[in-house]
C-alpha cells in the first residue's frame, strides 16, 4: 500500500511552546488512521499543517504526493478536511453552503450530492435555513457534507462526531467504514478512545506534541484489553505510571 | 463590575495588540499627539486665514465624526450585534454564563468603550495641543475648556450612533420613524421659533459660551442616548427558524463571469441578511459624509476659491475606500481555511466586492452634486471620487490584507496610509481647485492602485496570522 501522508520532522512552535515537535509519520492508502492525544496534545496542530492551513517551523510533509508547504491549496482541493471549530458562514442557508462549497470545488451536478446528503444525514428540514440559526448538531451534519461532497480520496477529520447523538454517531461510523472499504483513507482526530477502538485500523498517540506510539489498534488490543488502557500508558498516565 | 471593566479594556487591547505587537499599538497614541502637536504649531499661520470659530467648529465636528466612526464601527446591525454578544467569545458574551444581565454587560461595554477610545485618540490629541501651547498661544484654561468640549463632541457622536444602533437592532421602521422625527423636529424648530442652530451641536455652542446650562444640555444630549441605548438594547434576536429559498445560486450565477464568482455573492448575501449593508451605509457611510459636507460648507464660506463639490469627492473617495472594511468585517476568515482558496483567492474576491459596491461612492457625489449645484464638475468629480476610492482601498489592502479593520491601530500602518494617501488627496484638490480637468488625472491614480493590489497579493499569502 503506498503512503498518502507522509511527514517527515514535522514541528511546529509558537515561542518556547512546541505544539508538534519532530513528527515523522505514514497514513497507508485505504486506511482509517486515528490521532489520538489528551487534550492540547498537537492533534489539531498537526491536522492544520497536513492541510497547509499552518506552516511547520520545521520538516516536511506530502499528502496524495504534494508538497504541502509549496502547494497547499492543490492539497485541499484534493482532500476533505472537517476543522475543530469552524463552522459554516452565518448567514448562507445549508443548501446554499453545500452549493457554494460545490462552486468553489467545481463539483458537477452539486445538487444531487448535496441532497443525497440532505437525506443521508436526515437533514433535509433544514436545508432553507440560515446556517447561524441552525443547531450545533445540524452544523456538524453540515460540515460532514461539505468534507464529502466531492468524494474525495482522502478525508482529514478533526472530532466529527463529537456534537453527534448515538444515533447519528452509528449511521456516521458506519459510512466511514463503508468509505474506507470503498478505497478511500481517513484520518481521524480524536480523544474519544471508543470510536478510535470501534473504527480505526492504525493509531497514532501524540502527548505534549511528541509522537509516543504508532501501529495497527489490533496489535494494541493483542496486548491490552481496552485502548483506554494502552492510552493512559503511553501519556503516563497508566495504573503502572 | 469594576473587574469586568478592567477584563473588557484588556480584552480591546490585547485584540489590537495580538494583531501587531504591543509596541506598535502603544505607539499609536503617541503618533497621534505627534500630528496634533506639528498641526498647533501651525495654528498662527493657519489662524491668519481661517477665522479661529471656524477653526473650532472644525476641530469639534471631527470629533463628532470620530465618535460616529468609532461607534458606527463597533455596534452596526444584527450580525455585530451576534459576533459582540452572540457567537464572538468575548466578555461581553459572558452573560449566558456569568450572572450578569445582557444589560449591565453593555453599560460596562459602553463605559470600556469610551474610556478606551478616549484614551486612544482624544487625550493624545489633548497632549499634542497642550505641548505646542508655548509656540501656539493658546491659553492653559482655554486647551481645559477644548480637552472637556472635544471628550463631550466626541461622546456626543459616540452616544448617537449607540442609541441609532440600538434602534436599528429592534427594527429599522423604527429607526427611520426616530430620525423623521429628528429632523421635522429640527426644521420646525428653525422655523418656527429663535433656535438657535450652534444648539444642535451642544459641545460647540459650549466651547464658544461656557456657561453651566450649556454644561447640563452638552451632558443630556449624551446621557440621554446612552441611557436609552443600554434600557433598549437587545440581543434577543428572533430566534424563529426562517425558511429562505436558495437566492447563491441565481446570483452566483449572474457573477460567474467573475474570478471570485461565487464568492462575491456570499459577501453580497452576508451583507444583504445581516442588515450590514444598510446598517454601514447609514453610519458609516452617509452620516461621516454628510458631516463632512457641513464642514466644507462652513470652510467655502471663508476659503471662496475652494471648489466646494471636488473637495467633497476627494474626501468621499477616502470614506469610499473603508467599503472594503465593510467586505471583511463581516466574514470570519477561518471559514475558509479548510477550503481549497489562497489568501490571493479571498483578497480578490473581497477586491471585487468592494467595486462592486462603489455606485454608493457615486451617489455620494451626486448629492453633492445636487446640494452644491454645481453640475459642470459632477465628472471630473465622479473620476476623482472613484480613482481615490480605489486606489486608497489598494493602499488600504496592501498595508493591511484582509483586517483593515484591526490593523488601523498598528502606528506603522497608520502612519504609512497616511503618507501615502494625504499628499496624493491634497495634490490632485490643490490641483483641481486650479481647473477642475485636473481632476481627470486621478485616473492615474489607478495604475499605482493595481500594482499595489498585485503585490498585495503575493505579500500576504505567506503570513502566517492570515487565517486567524
Amino acid at each position: 500500500m503506498a503512503a498518502v501522508i507522509s511527514a517527515s520532522g514535522l514541528s511546529r512552535h509558537y515561542g518556547e511552546l512546541k505544539a508538534v515537535d519532530q513528527v515523522s509519520l505514514e497514513v497507508e492508502e485505504g486506511s482509517l488512521f486515528g490521532l489520538l492525544g489528551p487534550n492540547g496534545s498537537g492533534k489539531t496542530t498537526m491536522i492544520r499543517m497536513l492541510t497547509g492551513q499552518v506552516r511547520p517551523t520545521s520538516g516536511s510533509a506530502h499528502v496524495l504526493g504534494i508538497d504541502v508547504v509549496a502547494n497547499s491549496v492543490q492539497v485541499r482541493q484534493q482532500i476533505g478536511i472537517i476543522p475543530e471549530q469552524e463552522t459554516p458562514p452565518s448567514f448562507l442557508t445549508a443548501e446554499e453552503y453545500l452549493a457554494f462549497v460545490g462552486s468553489i470545488r467545481k463539483i458537477p451536478a452539486v445538487q444531487e450530492k448535496a441532497d443525497w446528503w440532505f437525506d443521508f444525514l436526515e437533514f433535509s428540514d433544514k436545508r432553507d435555513v440560515l446556517c447561524k440559526d441552525l443547531s450545533r448538531g445540524t452544523r456538524q451534519k453540515l460540515m460532514f457534507a461539505q468534507a464529502f461532497l466531492h468524494r474525495p480520496v482522502l478525508a482529514l477529520i478533526d472530532e466529527p462526531l463529537i456534537n453527534f447523538d448515538p444515533v447519528m454517531q452509528k449511521t456516521v461510523k458506519g459510512y466511514l467504514k463503508e468509505y474506507v472499504r470503498d478505497g478511500g483513507t481517513i484520518f481521524l482526530s480524536t480523544h474519544i478512545l471508543e470510536i478510535a477502538e470501534e473504527i480505526c485500523s492504525d493509531v497514532a498517540i501524540i502527548h505534549k506534541g511528541r509522537l509516543v506510539h504508532t501501529g495497527p489498534v489490533a496489535g494494541i488490543l493483542g496486548q491490552q484489553q481496552h485502548l483506554a488502557d494502552f492510552f493512559l500508558e503511553a501519556v503516563g498516565k497508566g495504573s503502572h505510571a | 463590575m469594576r473587574e469586568l471593566f478592567w477584563a473588557m479594556m484588556k480584552e480591546e487591547w490585547r485584540l489590537h495588540a495580538t494583531m501587531f505587537g504591543s509596541i506598535s499599538f502603544a505607539l499609536f497614541p503617541v503618533l497621534i499627539g505627534a500630528i496634533t502637536f506639528m498641526g498647533s504649531l501651525m495654528l498662527p499661520l493657519i489662524g491668519d486665514i481661517i477665522p479661529g470659530q471656524t477653526l473650532s467648529f472644525l476641530v469639534h465636528a471631527q470629533f463628532l465624526l470620530l465618535g460616529v466612526m468609532v461607534g458606527g464601527f463597533g455596534l452596526l446591525g444584527q450580525e455585530v450585534m451576534n459576533r459582540r454578544f452572540g457567537q464572538a467569545s468575548l466578555l461581553a458574551y459572558s452573560s449566558r454564563t456569568l450572572p450578569l444581565s445582557d444589560r449591565t454587560i453593555f453599560a460596562v461595554f459602553v463605559v470600556k468603550d469610551t474610556v478606551y477610545y478616549v484614551i486612544l485618540w482624544v487625550l493624545p490629541v489633548i497632549a499634542g495641543i497642550t505641548l505646542a501651547a508655548p509656540w501656539s498661544g493658546l491659553s492653559l484654561p482655554f486647551i481645559g475648556t477644548l480637552a472637556l468640549t472635544l471628550t463631550l463632541s466626541f461622546l456626543t457622536g459616540l452616544a448617537a450612533v449607540f442609541l441609532l444602533s440600538t434602534l436599528y437592532a429592534r427594527s429599522m421602521l423604527l429607526l427611520a420613524g426616530v430620525l423623521a422625527g429628528g429632523v421635522l423636529l429640527s426644521t420646525l424648530l428653525l422655523a418656527a421659533t429663535t433656535f438657535d442652530p450652534v444648539l444642535f451641536f451642544p459641545p460647540y455652542a459650549l466651547s464658544r459660551s461656557f456657561t453651566l446650562p450649556l454644561l447640563l444640555y452638552s451632558l443630556t444630549v449624551i446621557a440621554v442616548p446612552f441611557a436609552l441605548a443600554i434600557l433598549f438594547m437587545t440581543t434577543e434576536f428572533p430566534g424563529r427558524e426562517k425558511h429562505i429559498p436558495d437566492r447563491f445560486s441565481p446570483l452566483a450565477g449572474r457573477l460567474r463571469r467573475l474570478h471570485s464568482g461565487p464568492m462575491v455573492a456570499k459577501d453580497l448575501l452576508d451583507l444583504r441578511r445581516s442588515g450590514g449593508l444598510i446598517g454601514q451605509t447609514l453610519f458609516s457611510f452617509a452620516l461621516p459624509l454628510a458631516l463632512i459636507w457641513v464642514t466644507l460648507v462652513v470652510l467655502a464660506r471663508v476659503l471662496p476659491d475652494a471648489r466646494l463639490l471636488i473637495t467633497f469627492a476627494g474626501v468621499a473617495g477616502i470614506i469610499g475606500a473603508t467599503i472594503y472594511t465593510w467586505v471583511t468585517e463581516f466574514d470570519a476568515i477561518a471559514s475558509y481555511t479548510f477550503l481549497p482558496l489562497g489568501t490571493r483567492d479571498l483578497i480578490r474576491s473581497k477586491v471585487t466586492t468592494f467595486l462592486l459596491l462603489q455606485p454608493l461612492t457615486l451617489l455620494a457625489v451626486l448629492a453633492g452634486a445636487i446640494a452644491s449645484g454645481e453640475y459642470g464638475s459632477l465628472l471630473p468629480a465622479v473620476v476623482l471620487a472613484l480613482s481615490v476610492s480605489v486606489y486608497a482601498a489598494s493602499v488600504m489592502v496592501w498595508l493591511t490584507g484582509l483586517w483593515p479593520a484591526v490593523m488601523v491601530y498598528d502606528v506603522r500602518v497608520l502612519a504609512a496610509s497616511m503618507i501615502l494617501i494625504g499628499p496624493v488627496l491634497l495634490g490632485l484638490i490643490g490641483l483641481a481647485s486650479i481647473s477642475v480637468l485636473y481632476a481627470f488625472g486621478s485616473a492615474l491614480l489607478l495604475v499605482p492602485a493595481y500594482l499595489l493590489l498585485r503585490w498585495s497579493y503575493r505579500r500576504w499569502e505567506t503570513w502566517e496570522k492570515a487565517f486567524y
